[in-house]
């Protein structure tokens, strides 16, 4: 989908994603001669289908993963919770690297040996000992 | 005043962008496989993931390395097959590390995430009318399976199909010309038929068709060592692609995939000897292609 500005016959630029709203979305776009500025409000049910399709909507698009207000929402059912175990940088990278949906389980079950196991943070060492333990 | 084409990018997200990527990022997670193949039928209940699994066995013991993608997201079965319900999932180094079944076939499955007891629910913004995005997530996801495991190197990597006839044709187009497809069928003249609109179908599709399966051919029976008639024998549709073998049912099979665990590798099984025959067929197949 393209934004043009009618007036000055130029492609309108995408400037920023406002925090989704009960499923909708509001996009600015602005006209880079006039400045003029629109929004694009979806509704829950476009949300949706762009979210259907694993792609992010902002400017940078897949640059903007943390920012992304679609994975945002997404993420919001696997927030940590307070009795969550600190990850080191390098343990989050692989994290990231399992997909989306995985995580929360992944995250769950890596704490839960760590726990167990008298660990108190996650590294890759913890994850590397975790893969070894449990014969993978 | 311009139009849609006179303007260069998209509306400033870079979709496409972002969809090539990922298919950036599934191919070089499948770098180190060497055969893909789809265990397809359009006909439910024939038998496809059981075959799935019980092929898997069998290249598996001809010294293949072998790794399962449950693409039945919505009835997975790979988990319960491959007896890993609890088994925990870690990130690895390159991506979610696959569970290895005891003889080391790799199984990822969306059974090894959803309990039994609970079906498959995206979190969705509408109320209502999932029909219209639903197929749409569900490949999302499989591609968010593709590009997200460990596969590593892998000899085989089988994908379960889910049944129906355009289901089979969808998914082998988005696993691309890579995949062959392997149907599934059983002896009866409705099963056929559906299995033979999927061929139909598929040859529309980019995928080498290997051939099919006959599964459930006879009743192994045990006492008697002997496959007893279990189908009135269809002759009338020629499905006009390679038979990759019969497999007799076998209550024995049947036990061990409730248990999770292969069938007992007895030289005297009919069931297995006809497993072996398959696996033997495709890797020539795909081998010698």
């Amino acid at each position: 989908m393209k934004f043009l500005c009618v007036l000055c016959d130029q492609p309108m630029k995408l400037l920023e994603v406002a925090p989704p709203d009960r499923g909708t979305l509001s996009v600015v776009y602005e006209c880079p001669e006039c400045a003029h500025r629109i929004a694009m409000l979806t509704n829950p049910f476009e949300t949706q289908m762009v979210t259907s399709l694993g792609v992010q909507i902002g400017p940078g698009g897949e640059q903007s993963e943390s920012k992304c207000p679609f994975s945002g929402m997404v993420q919001g059912a696997s927030a940590p919770a307070d009795d969550t175990l600190p990850w080191s940088g390098k343990a989050l990278e692989r994290l990231e690297r399992v997909p989306e949906f995985v995580r929360p389980m992944a995250r769950t079950g890596i704490e839960r040996y760590a726990r167990e196991n008298g660990f108190r943070e996650i590294d890759e060492q913890v994850l590397d000992r975790a893969k070894s333990f449990f014969g993978m | 005043m311009k139009s849609y084409f006179d303007i260069n990018g998209d509306g400033g997200s870079n979709v496409v962008g972002q969809v090539v990527a990922k298919r950036e990022q599934i191919a070089r997670s499948l770098a180190g496989v060497k055969h893909m193949l789809a265990i397809g039928s359009g006909k439910g209940g024939v038998g496809k993931s059981t075959l799935t699994m019980q092929l898997a066995h069998a290249l598996r013991a001809a010294g293949a390395t072998v790794g399962i993608l449950d693409a039945d997201l919505n009835g997975p079965s790979q988990a319960r097959l491959a007896g890993l319900g609890a088994t925990p999932l870690l990130p690895g180094r390159e991506g979610l590390v696959m569970p290895r079944t005891a003889s080391g076939i790799g199984v990822v499955s969306m059974g090894l995430i959803v309990p039994e007891s609970k079906s498959l629910d995206f979190e969705s913004f509408a109320e209502g009318d999932s029909f219209v995005w639903r197929a749409t997530k569900e490949f999302t996801l499989l591609g968010d399976f593709l590009a997200g495991v460990a596969w590593g190197e892998l000899d085989y990597l089988l994908v379960d199909l889910p049944p129906g006839a355009e289901r089979t044709v969808q998914y082998a187009e988005f696993l691309g010309s890579q995949t062959a497809v392997v149907l599934v069928t059983i002896p009866s003249d409705l099963s056929r038929g559906v299995v033979s609109r999927s061929i139909a179908a598929l040859r529309k599709a980019p995928n080498r068709l290997l051939g099919y399966i006959e599964n459930m051919s006879g009743y192994a029976c045990s006492g008697c060592r002997s496959i007893r008639p279990l189908f009135p024998h269809s002759t009338a549709i020629d499905l006009g692609i390679p038979c990759l073998g019969e497999v007799p049912f076998d209550p024995d099979l049947a036990a061990a995939c409730d248990r999770g665990e292969a069938l007992p590798e007895d030289a005297a099984g009919m069931a297995w000897q006809a497993i072996r025959g398959v696996a033997d067929r495709v890797h020539s197949t795909v081998e010698g292609s």
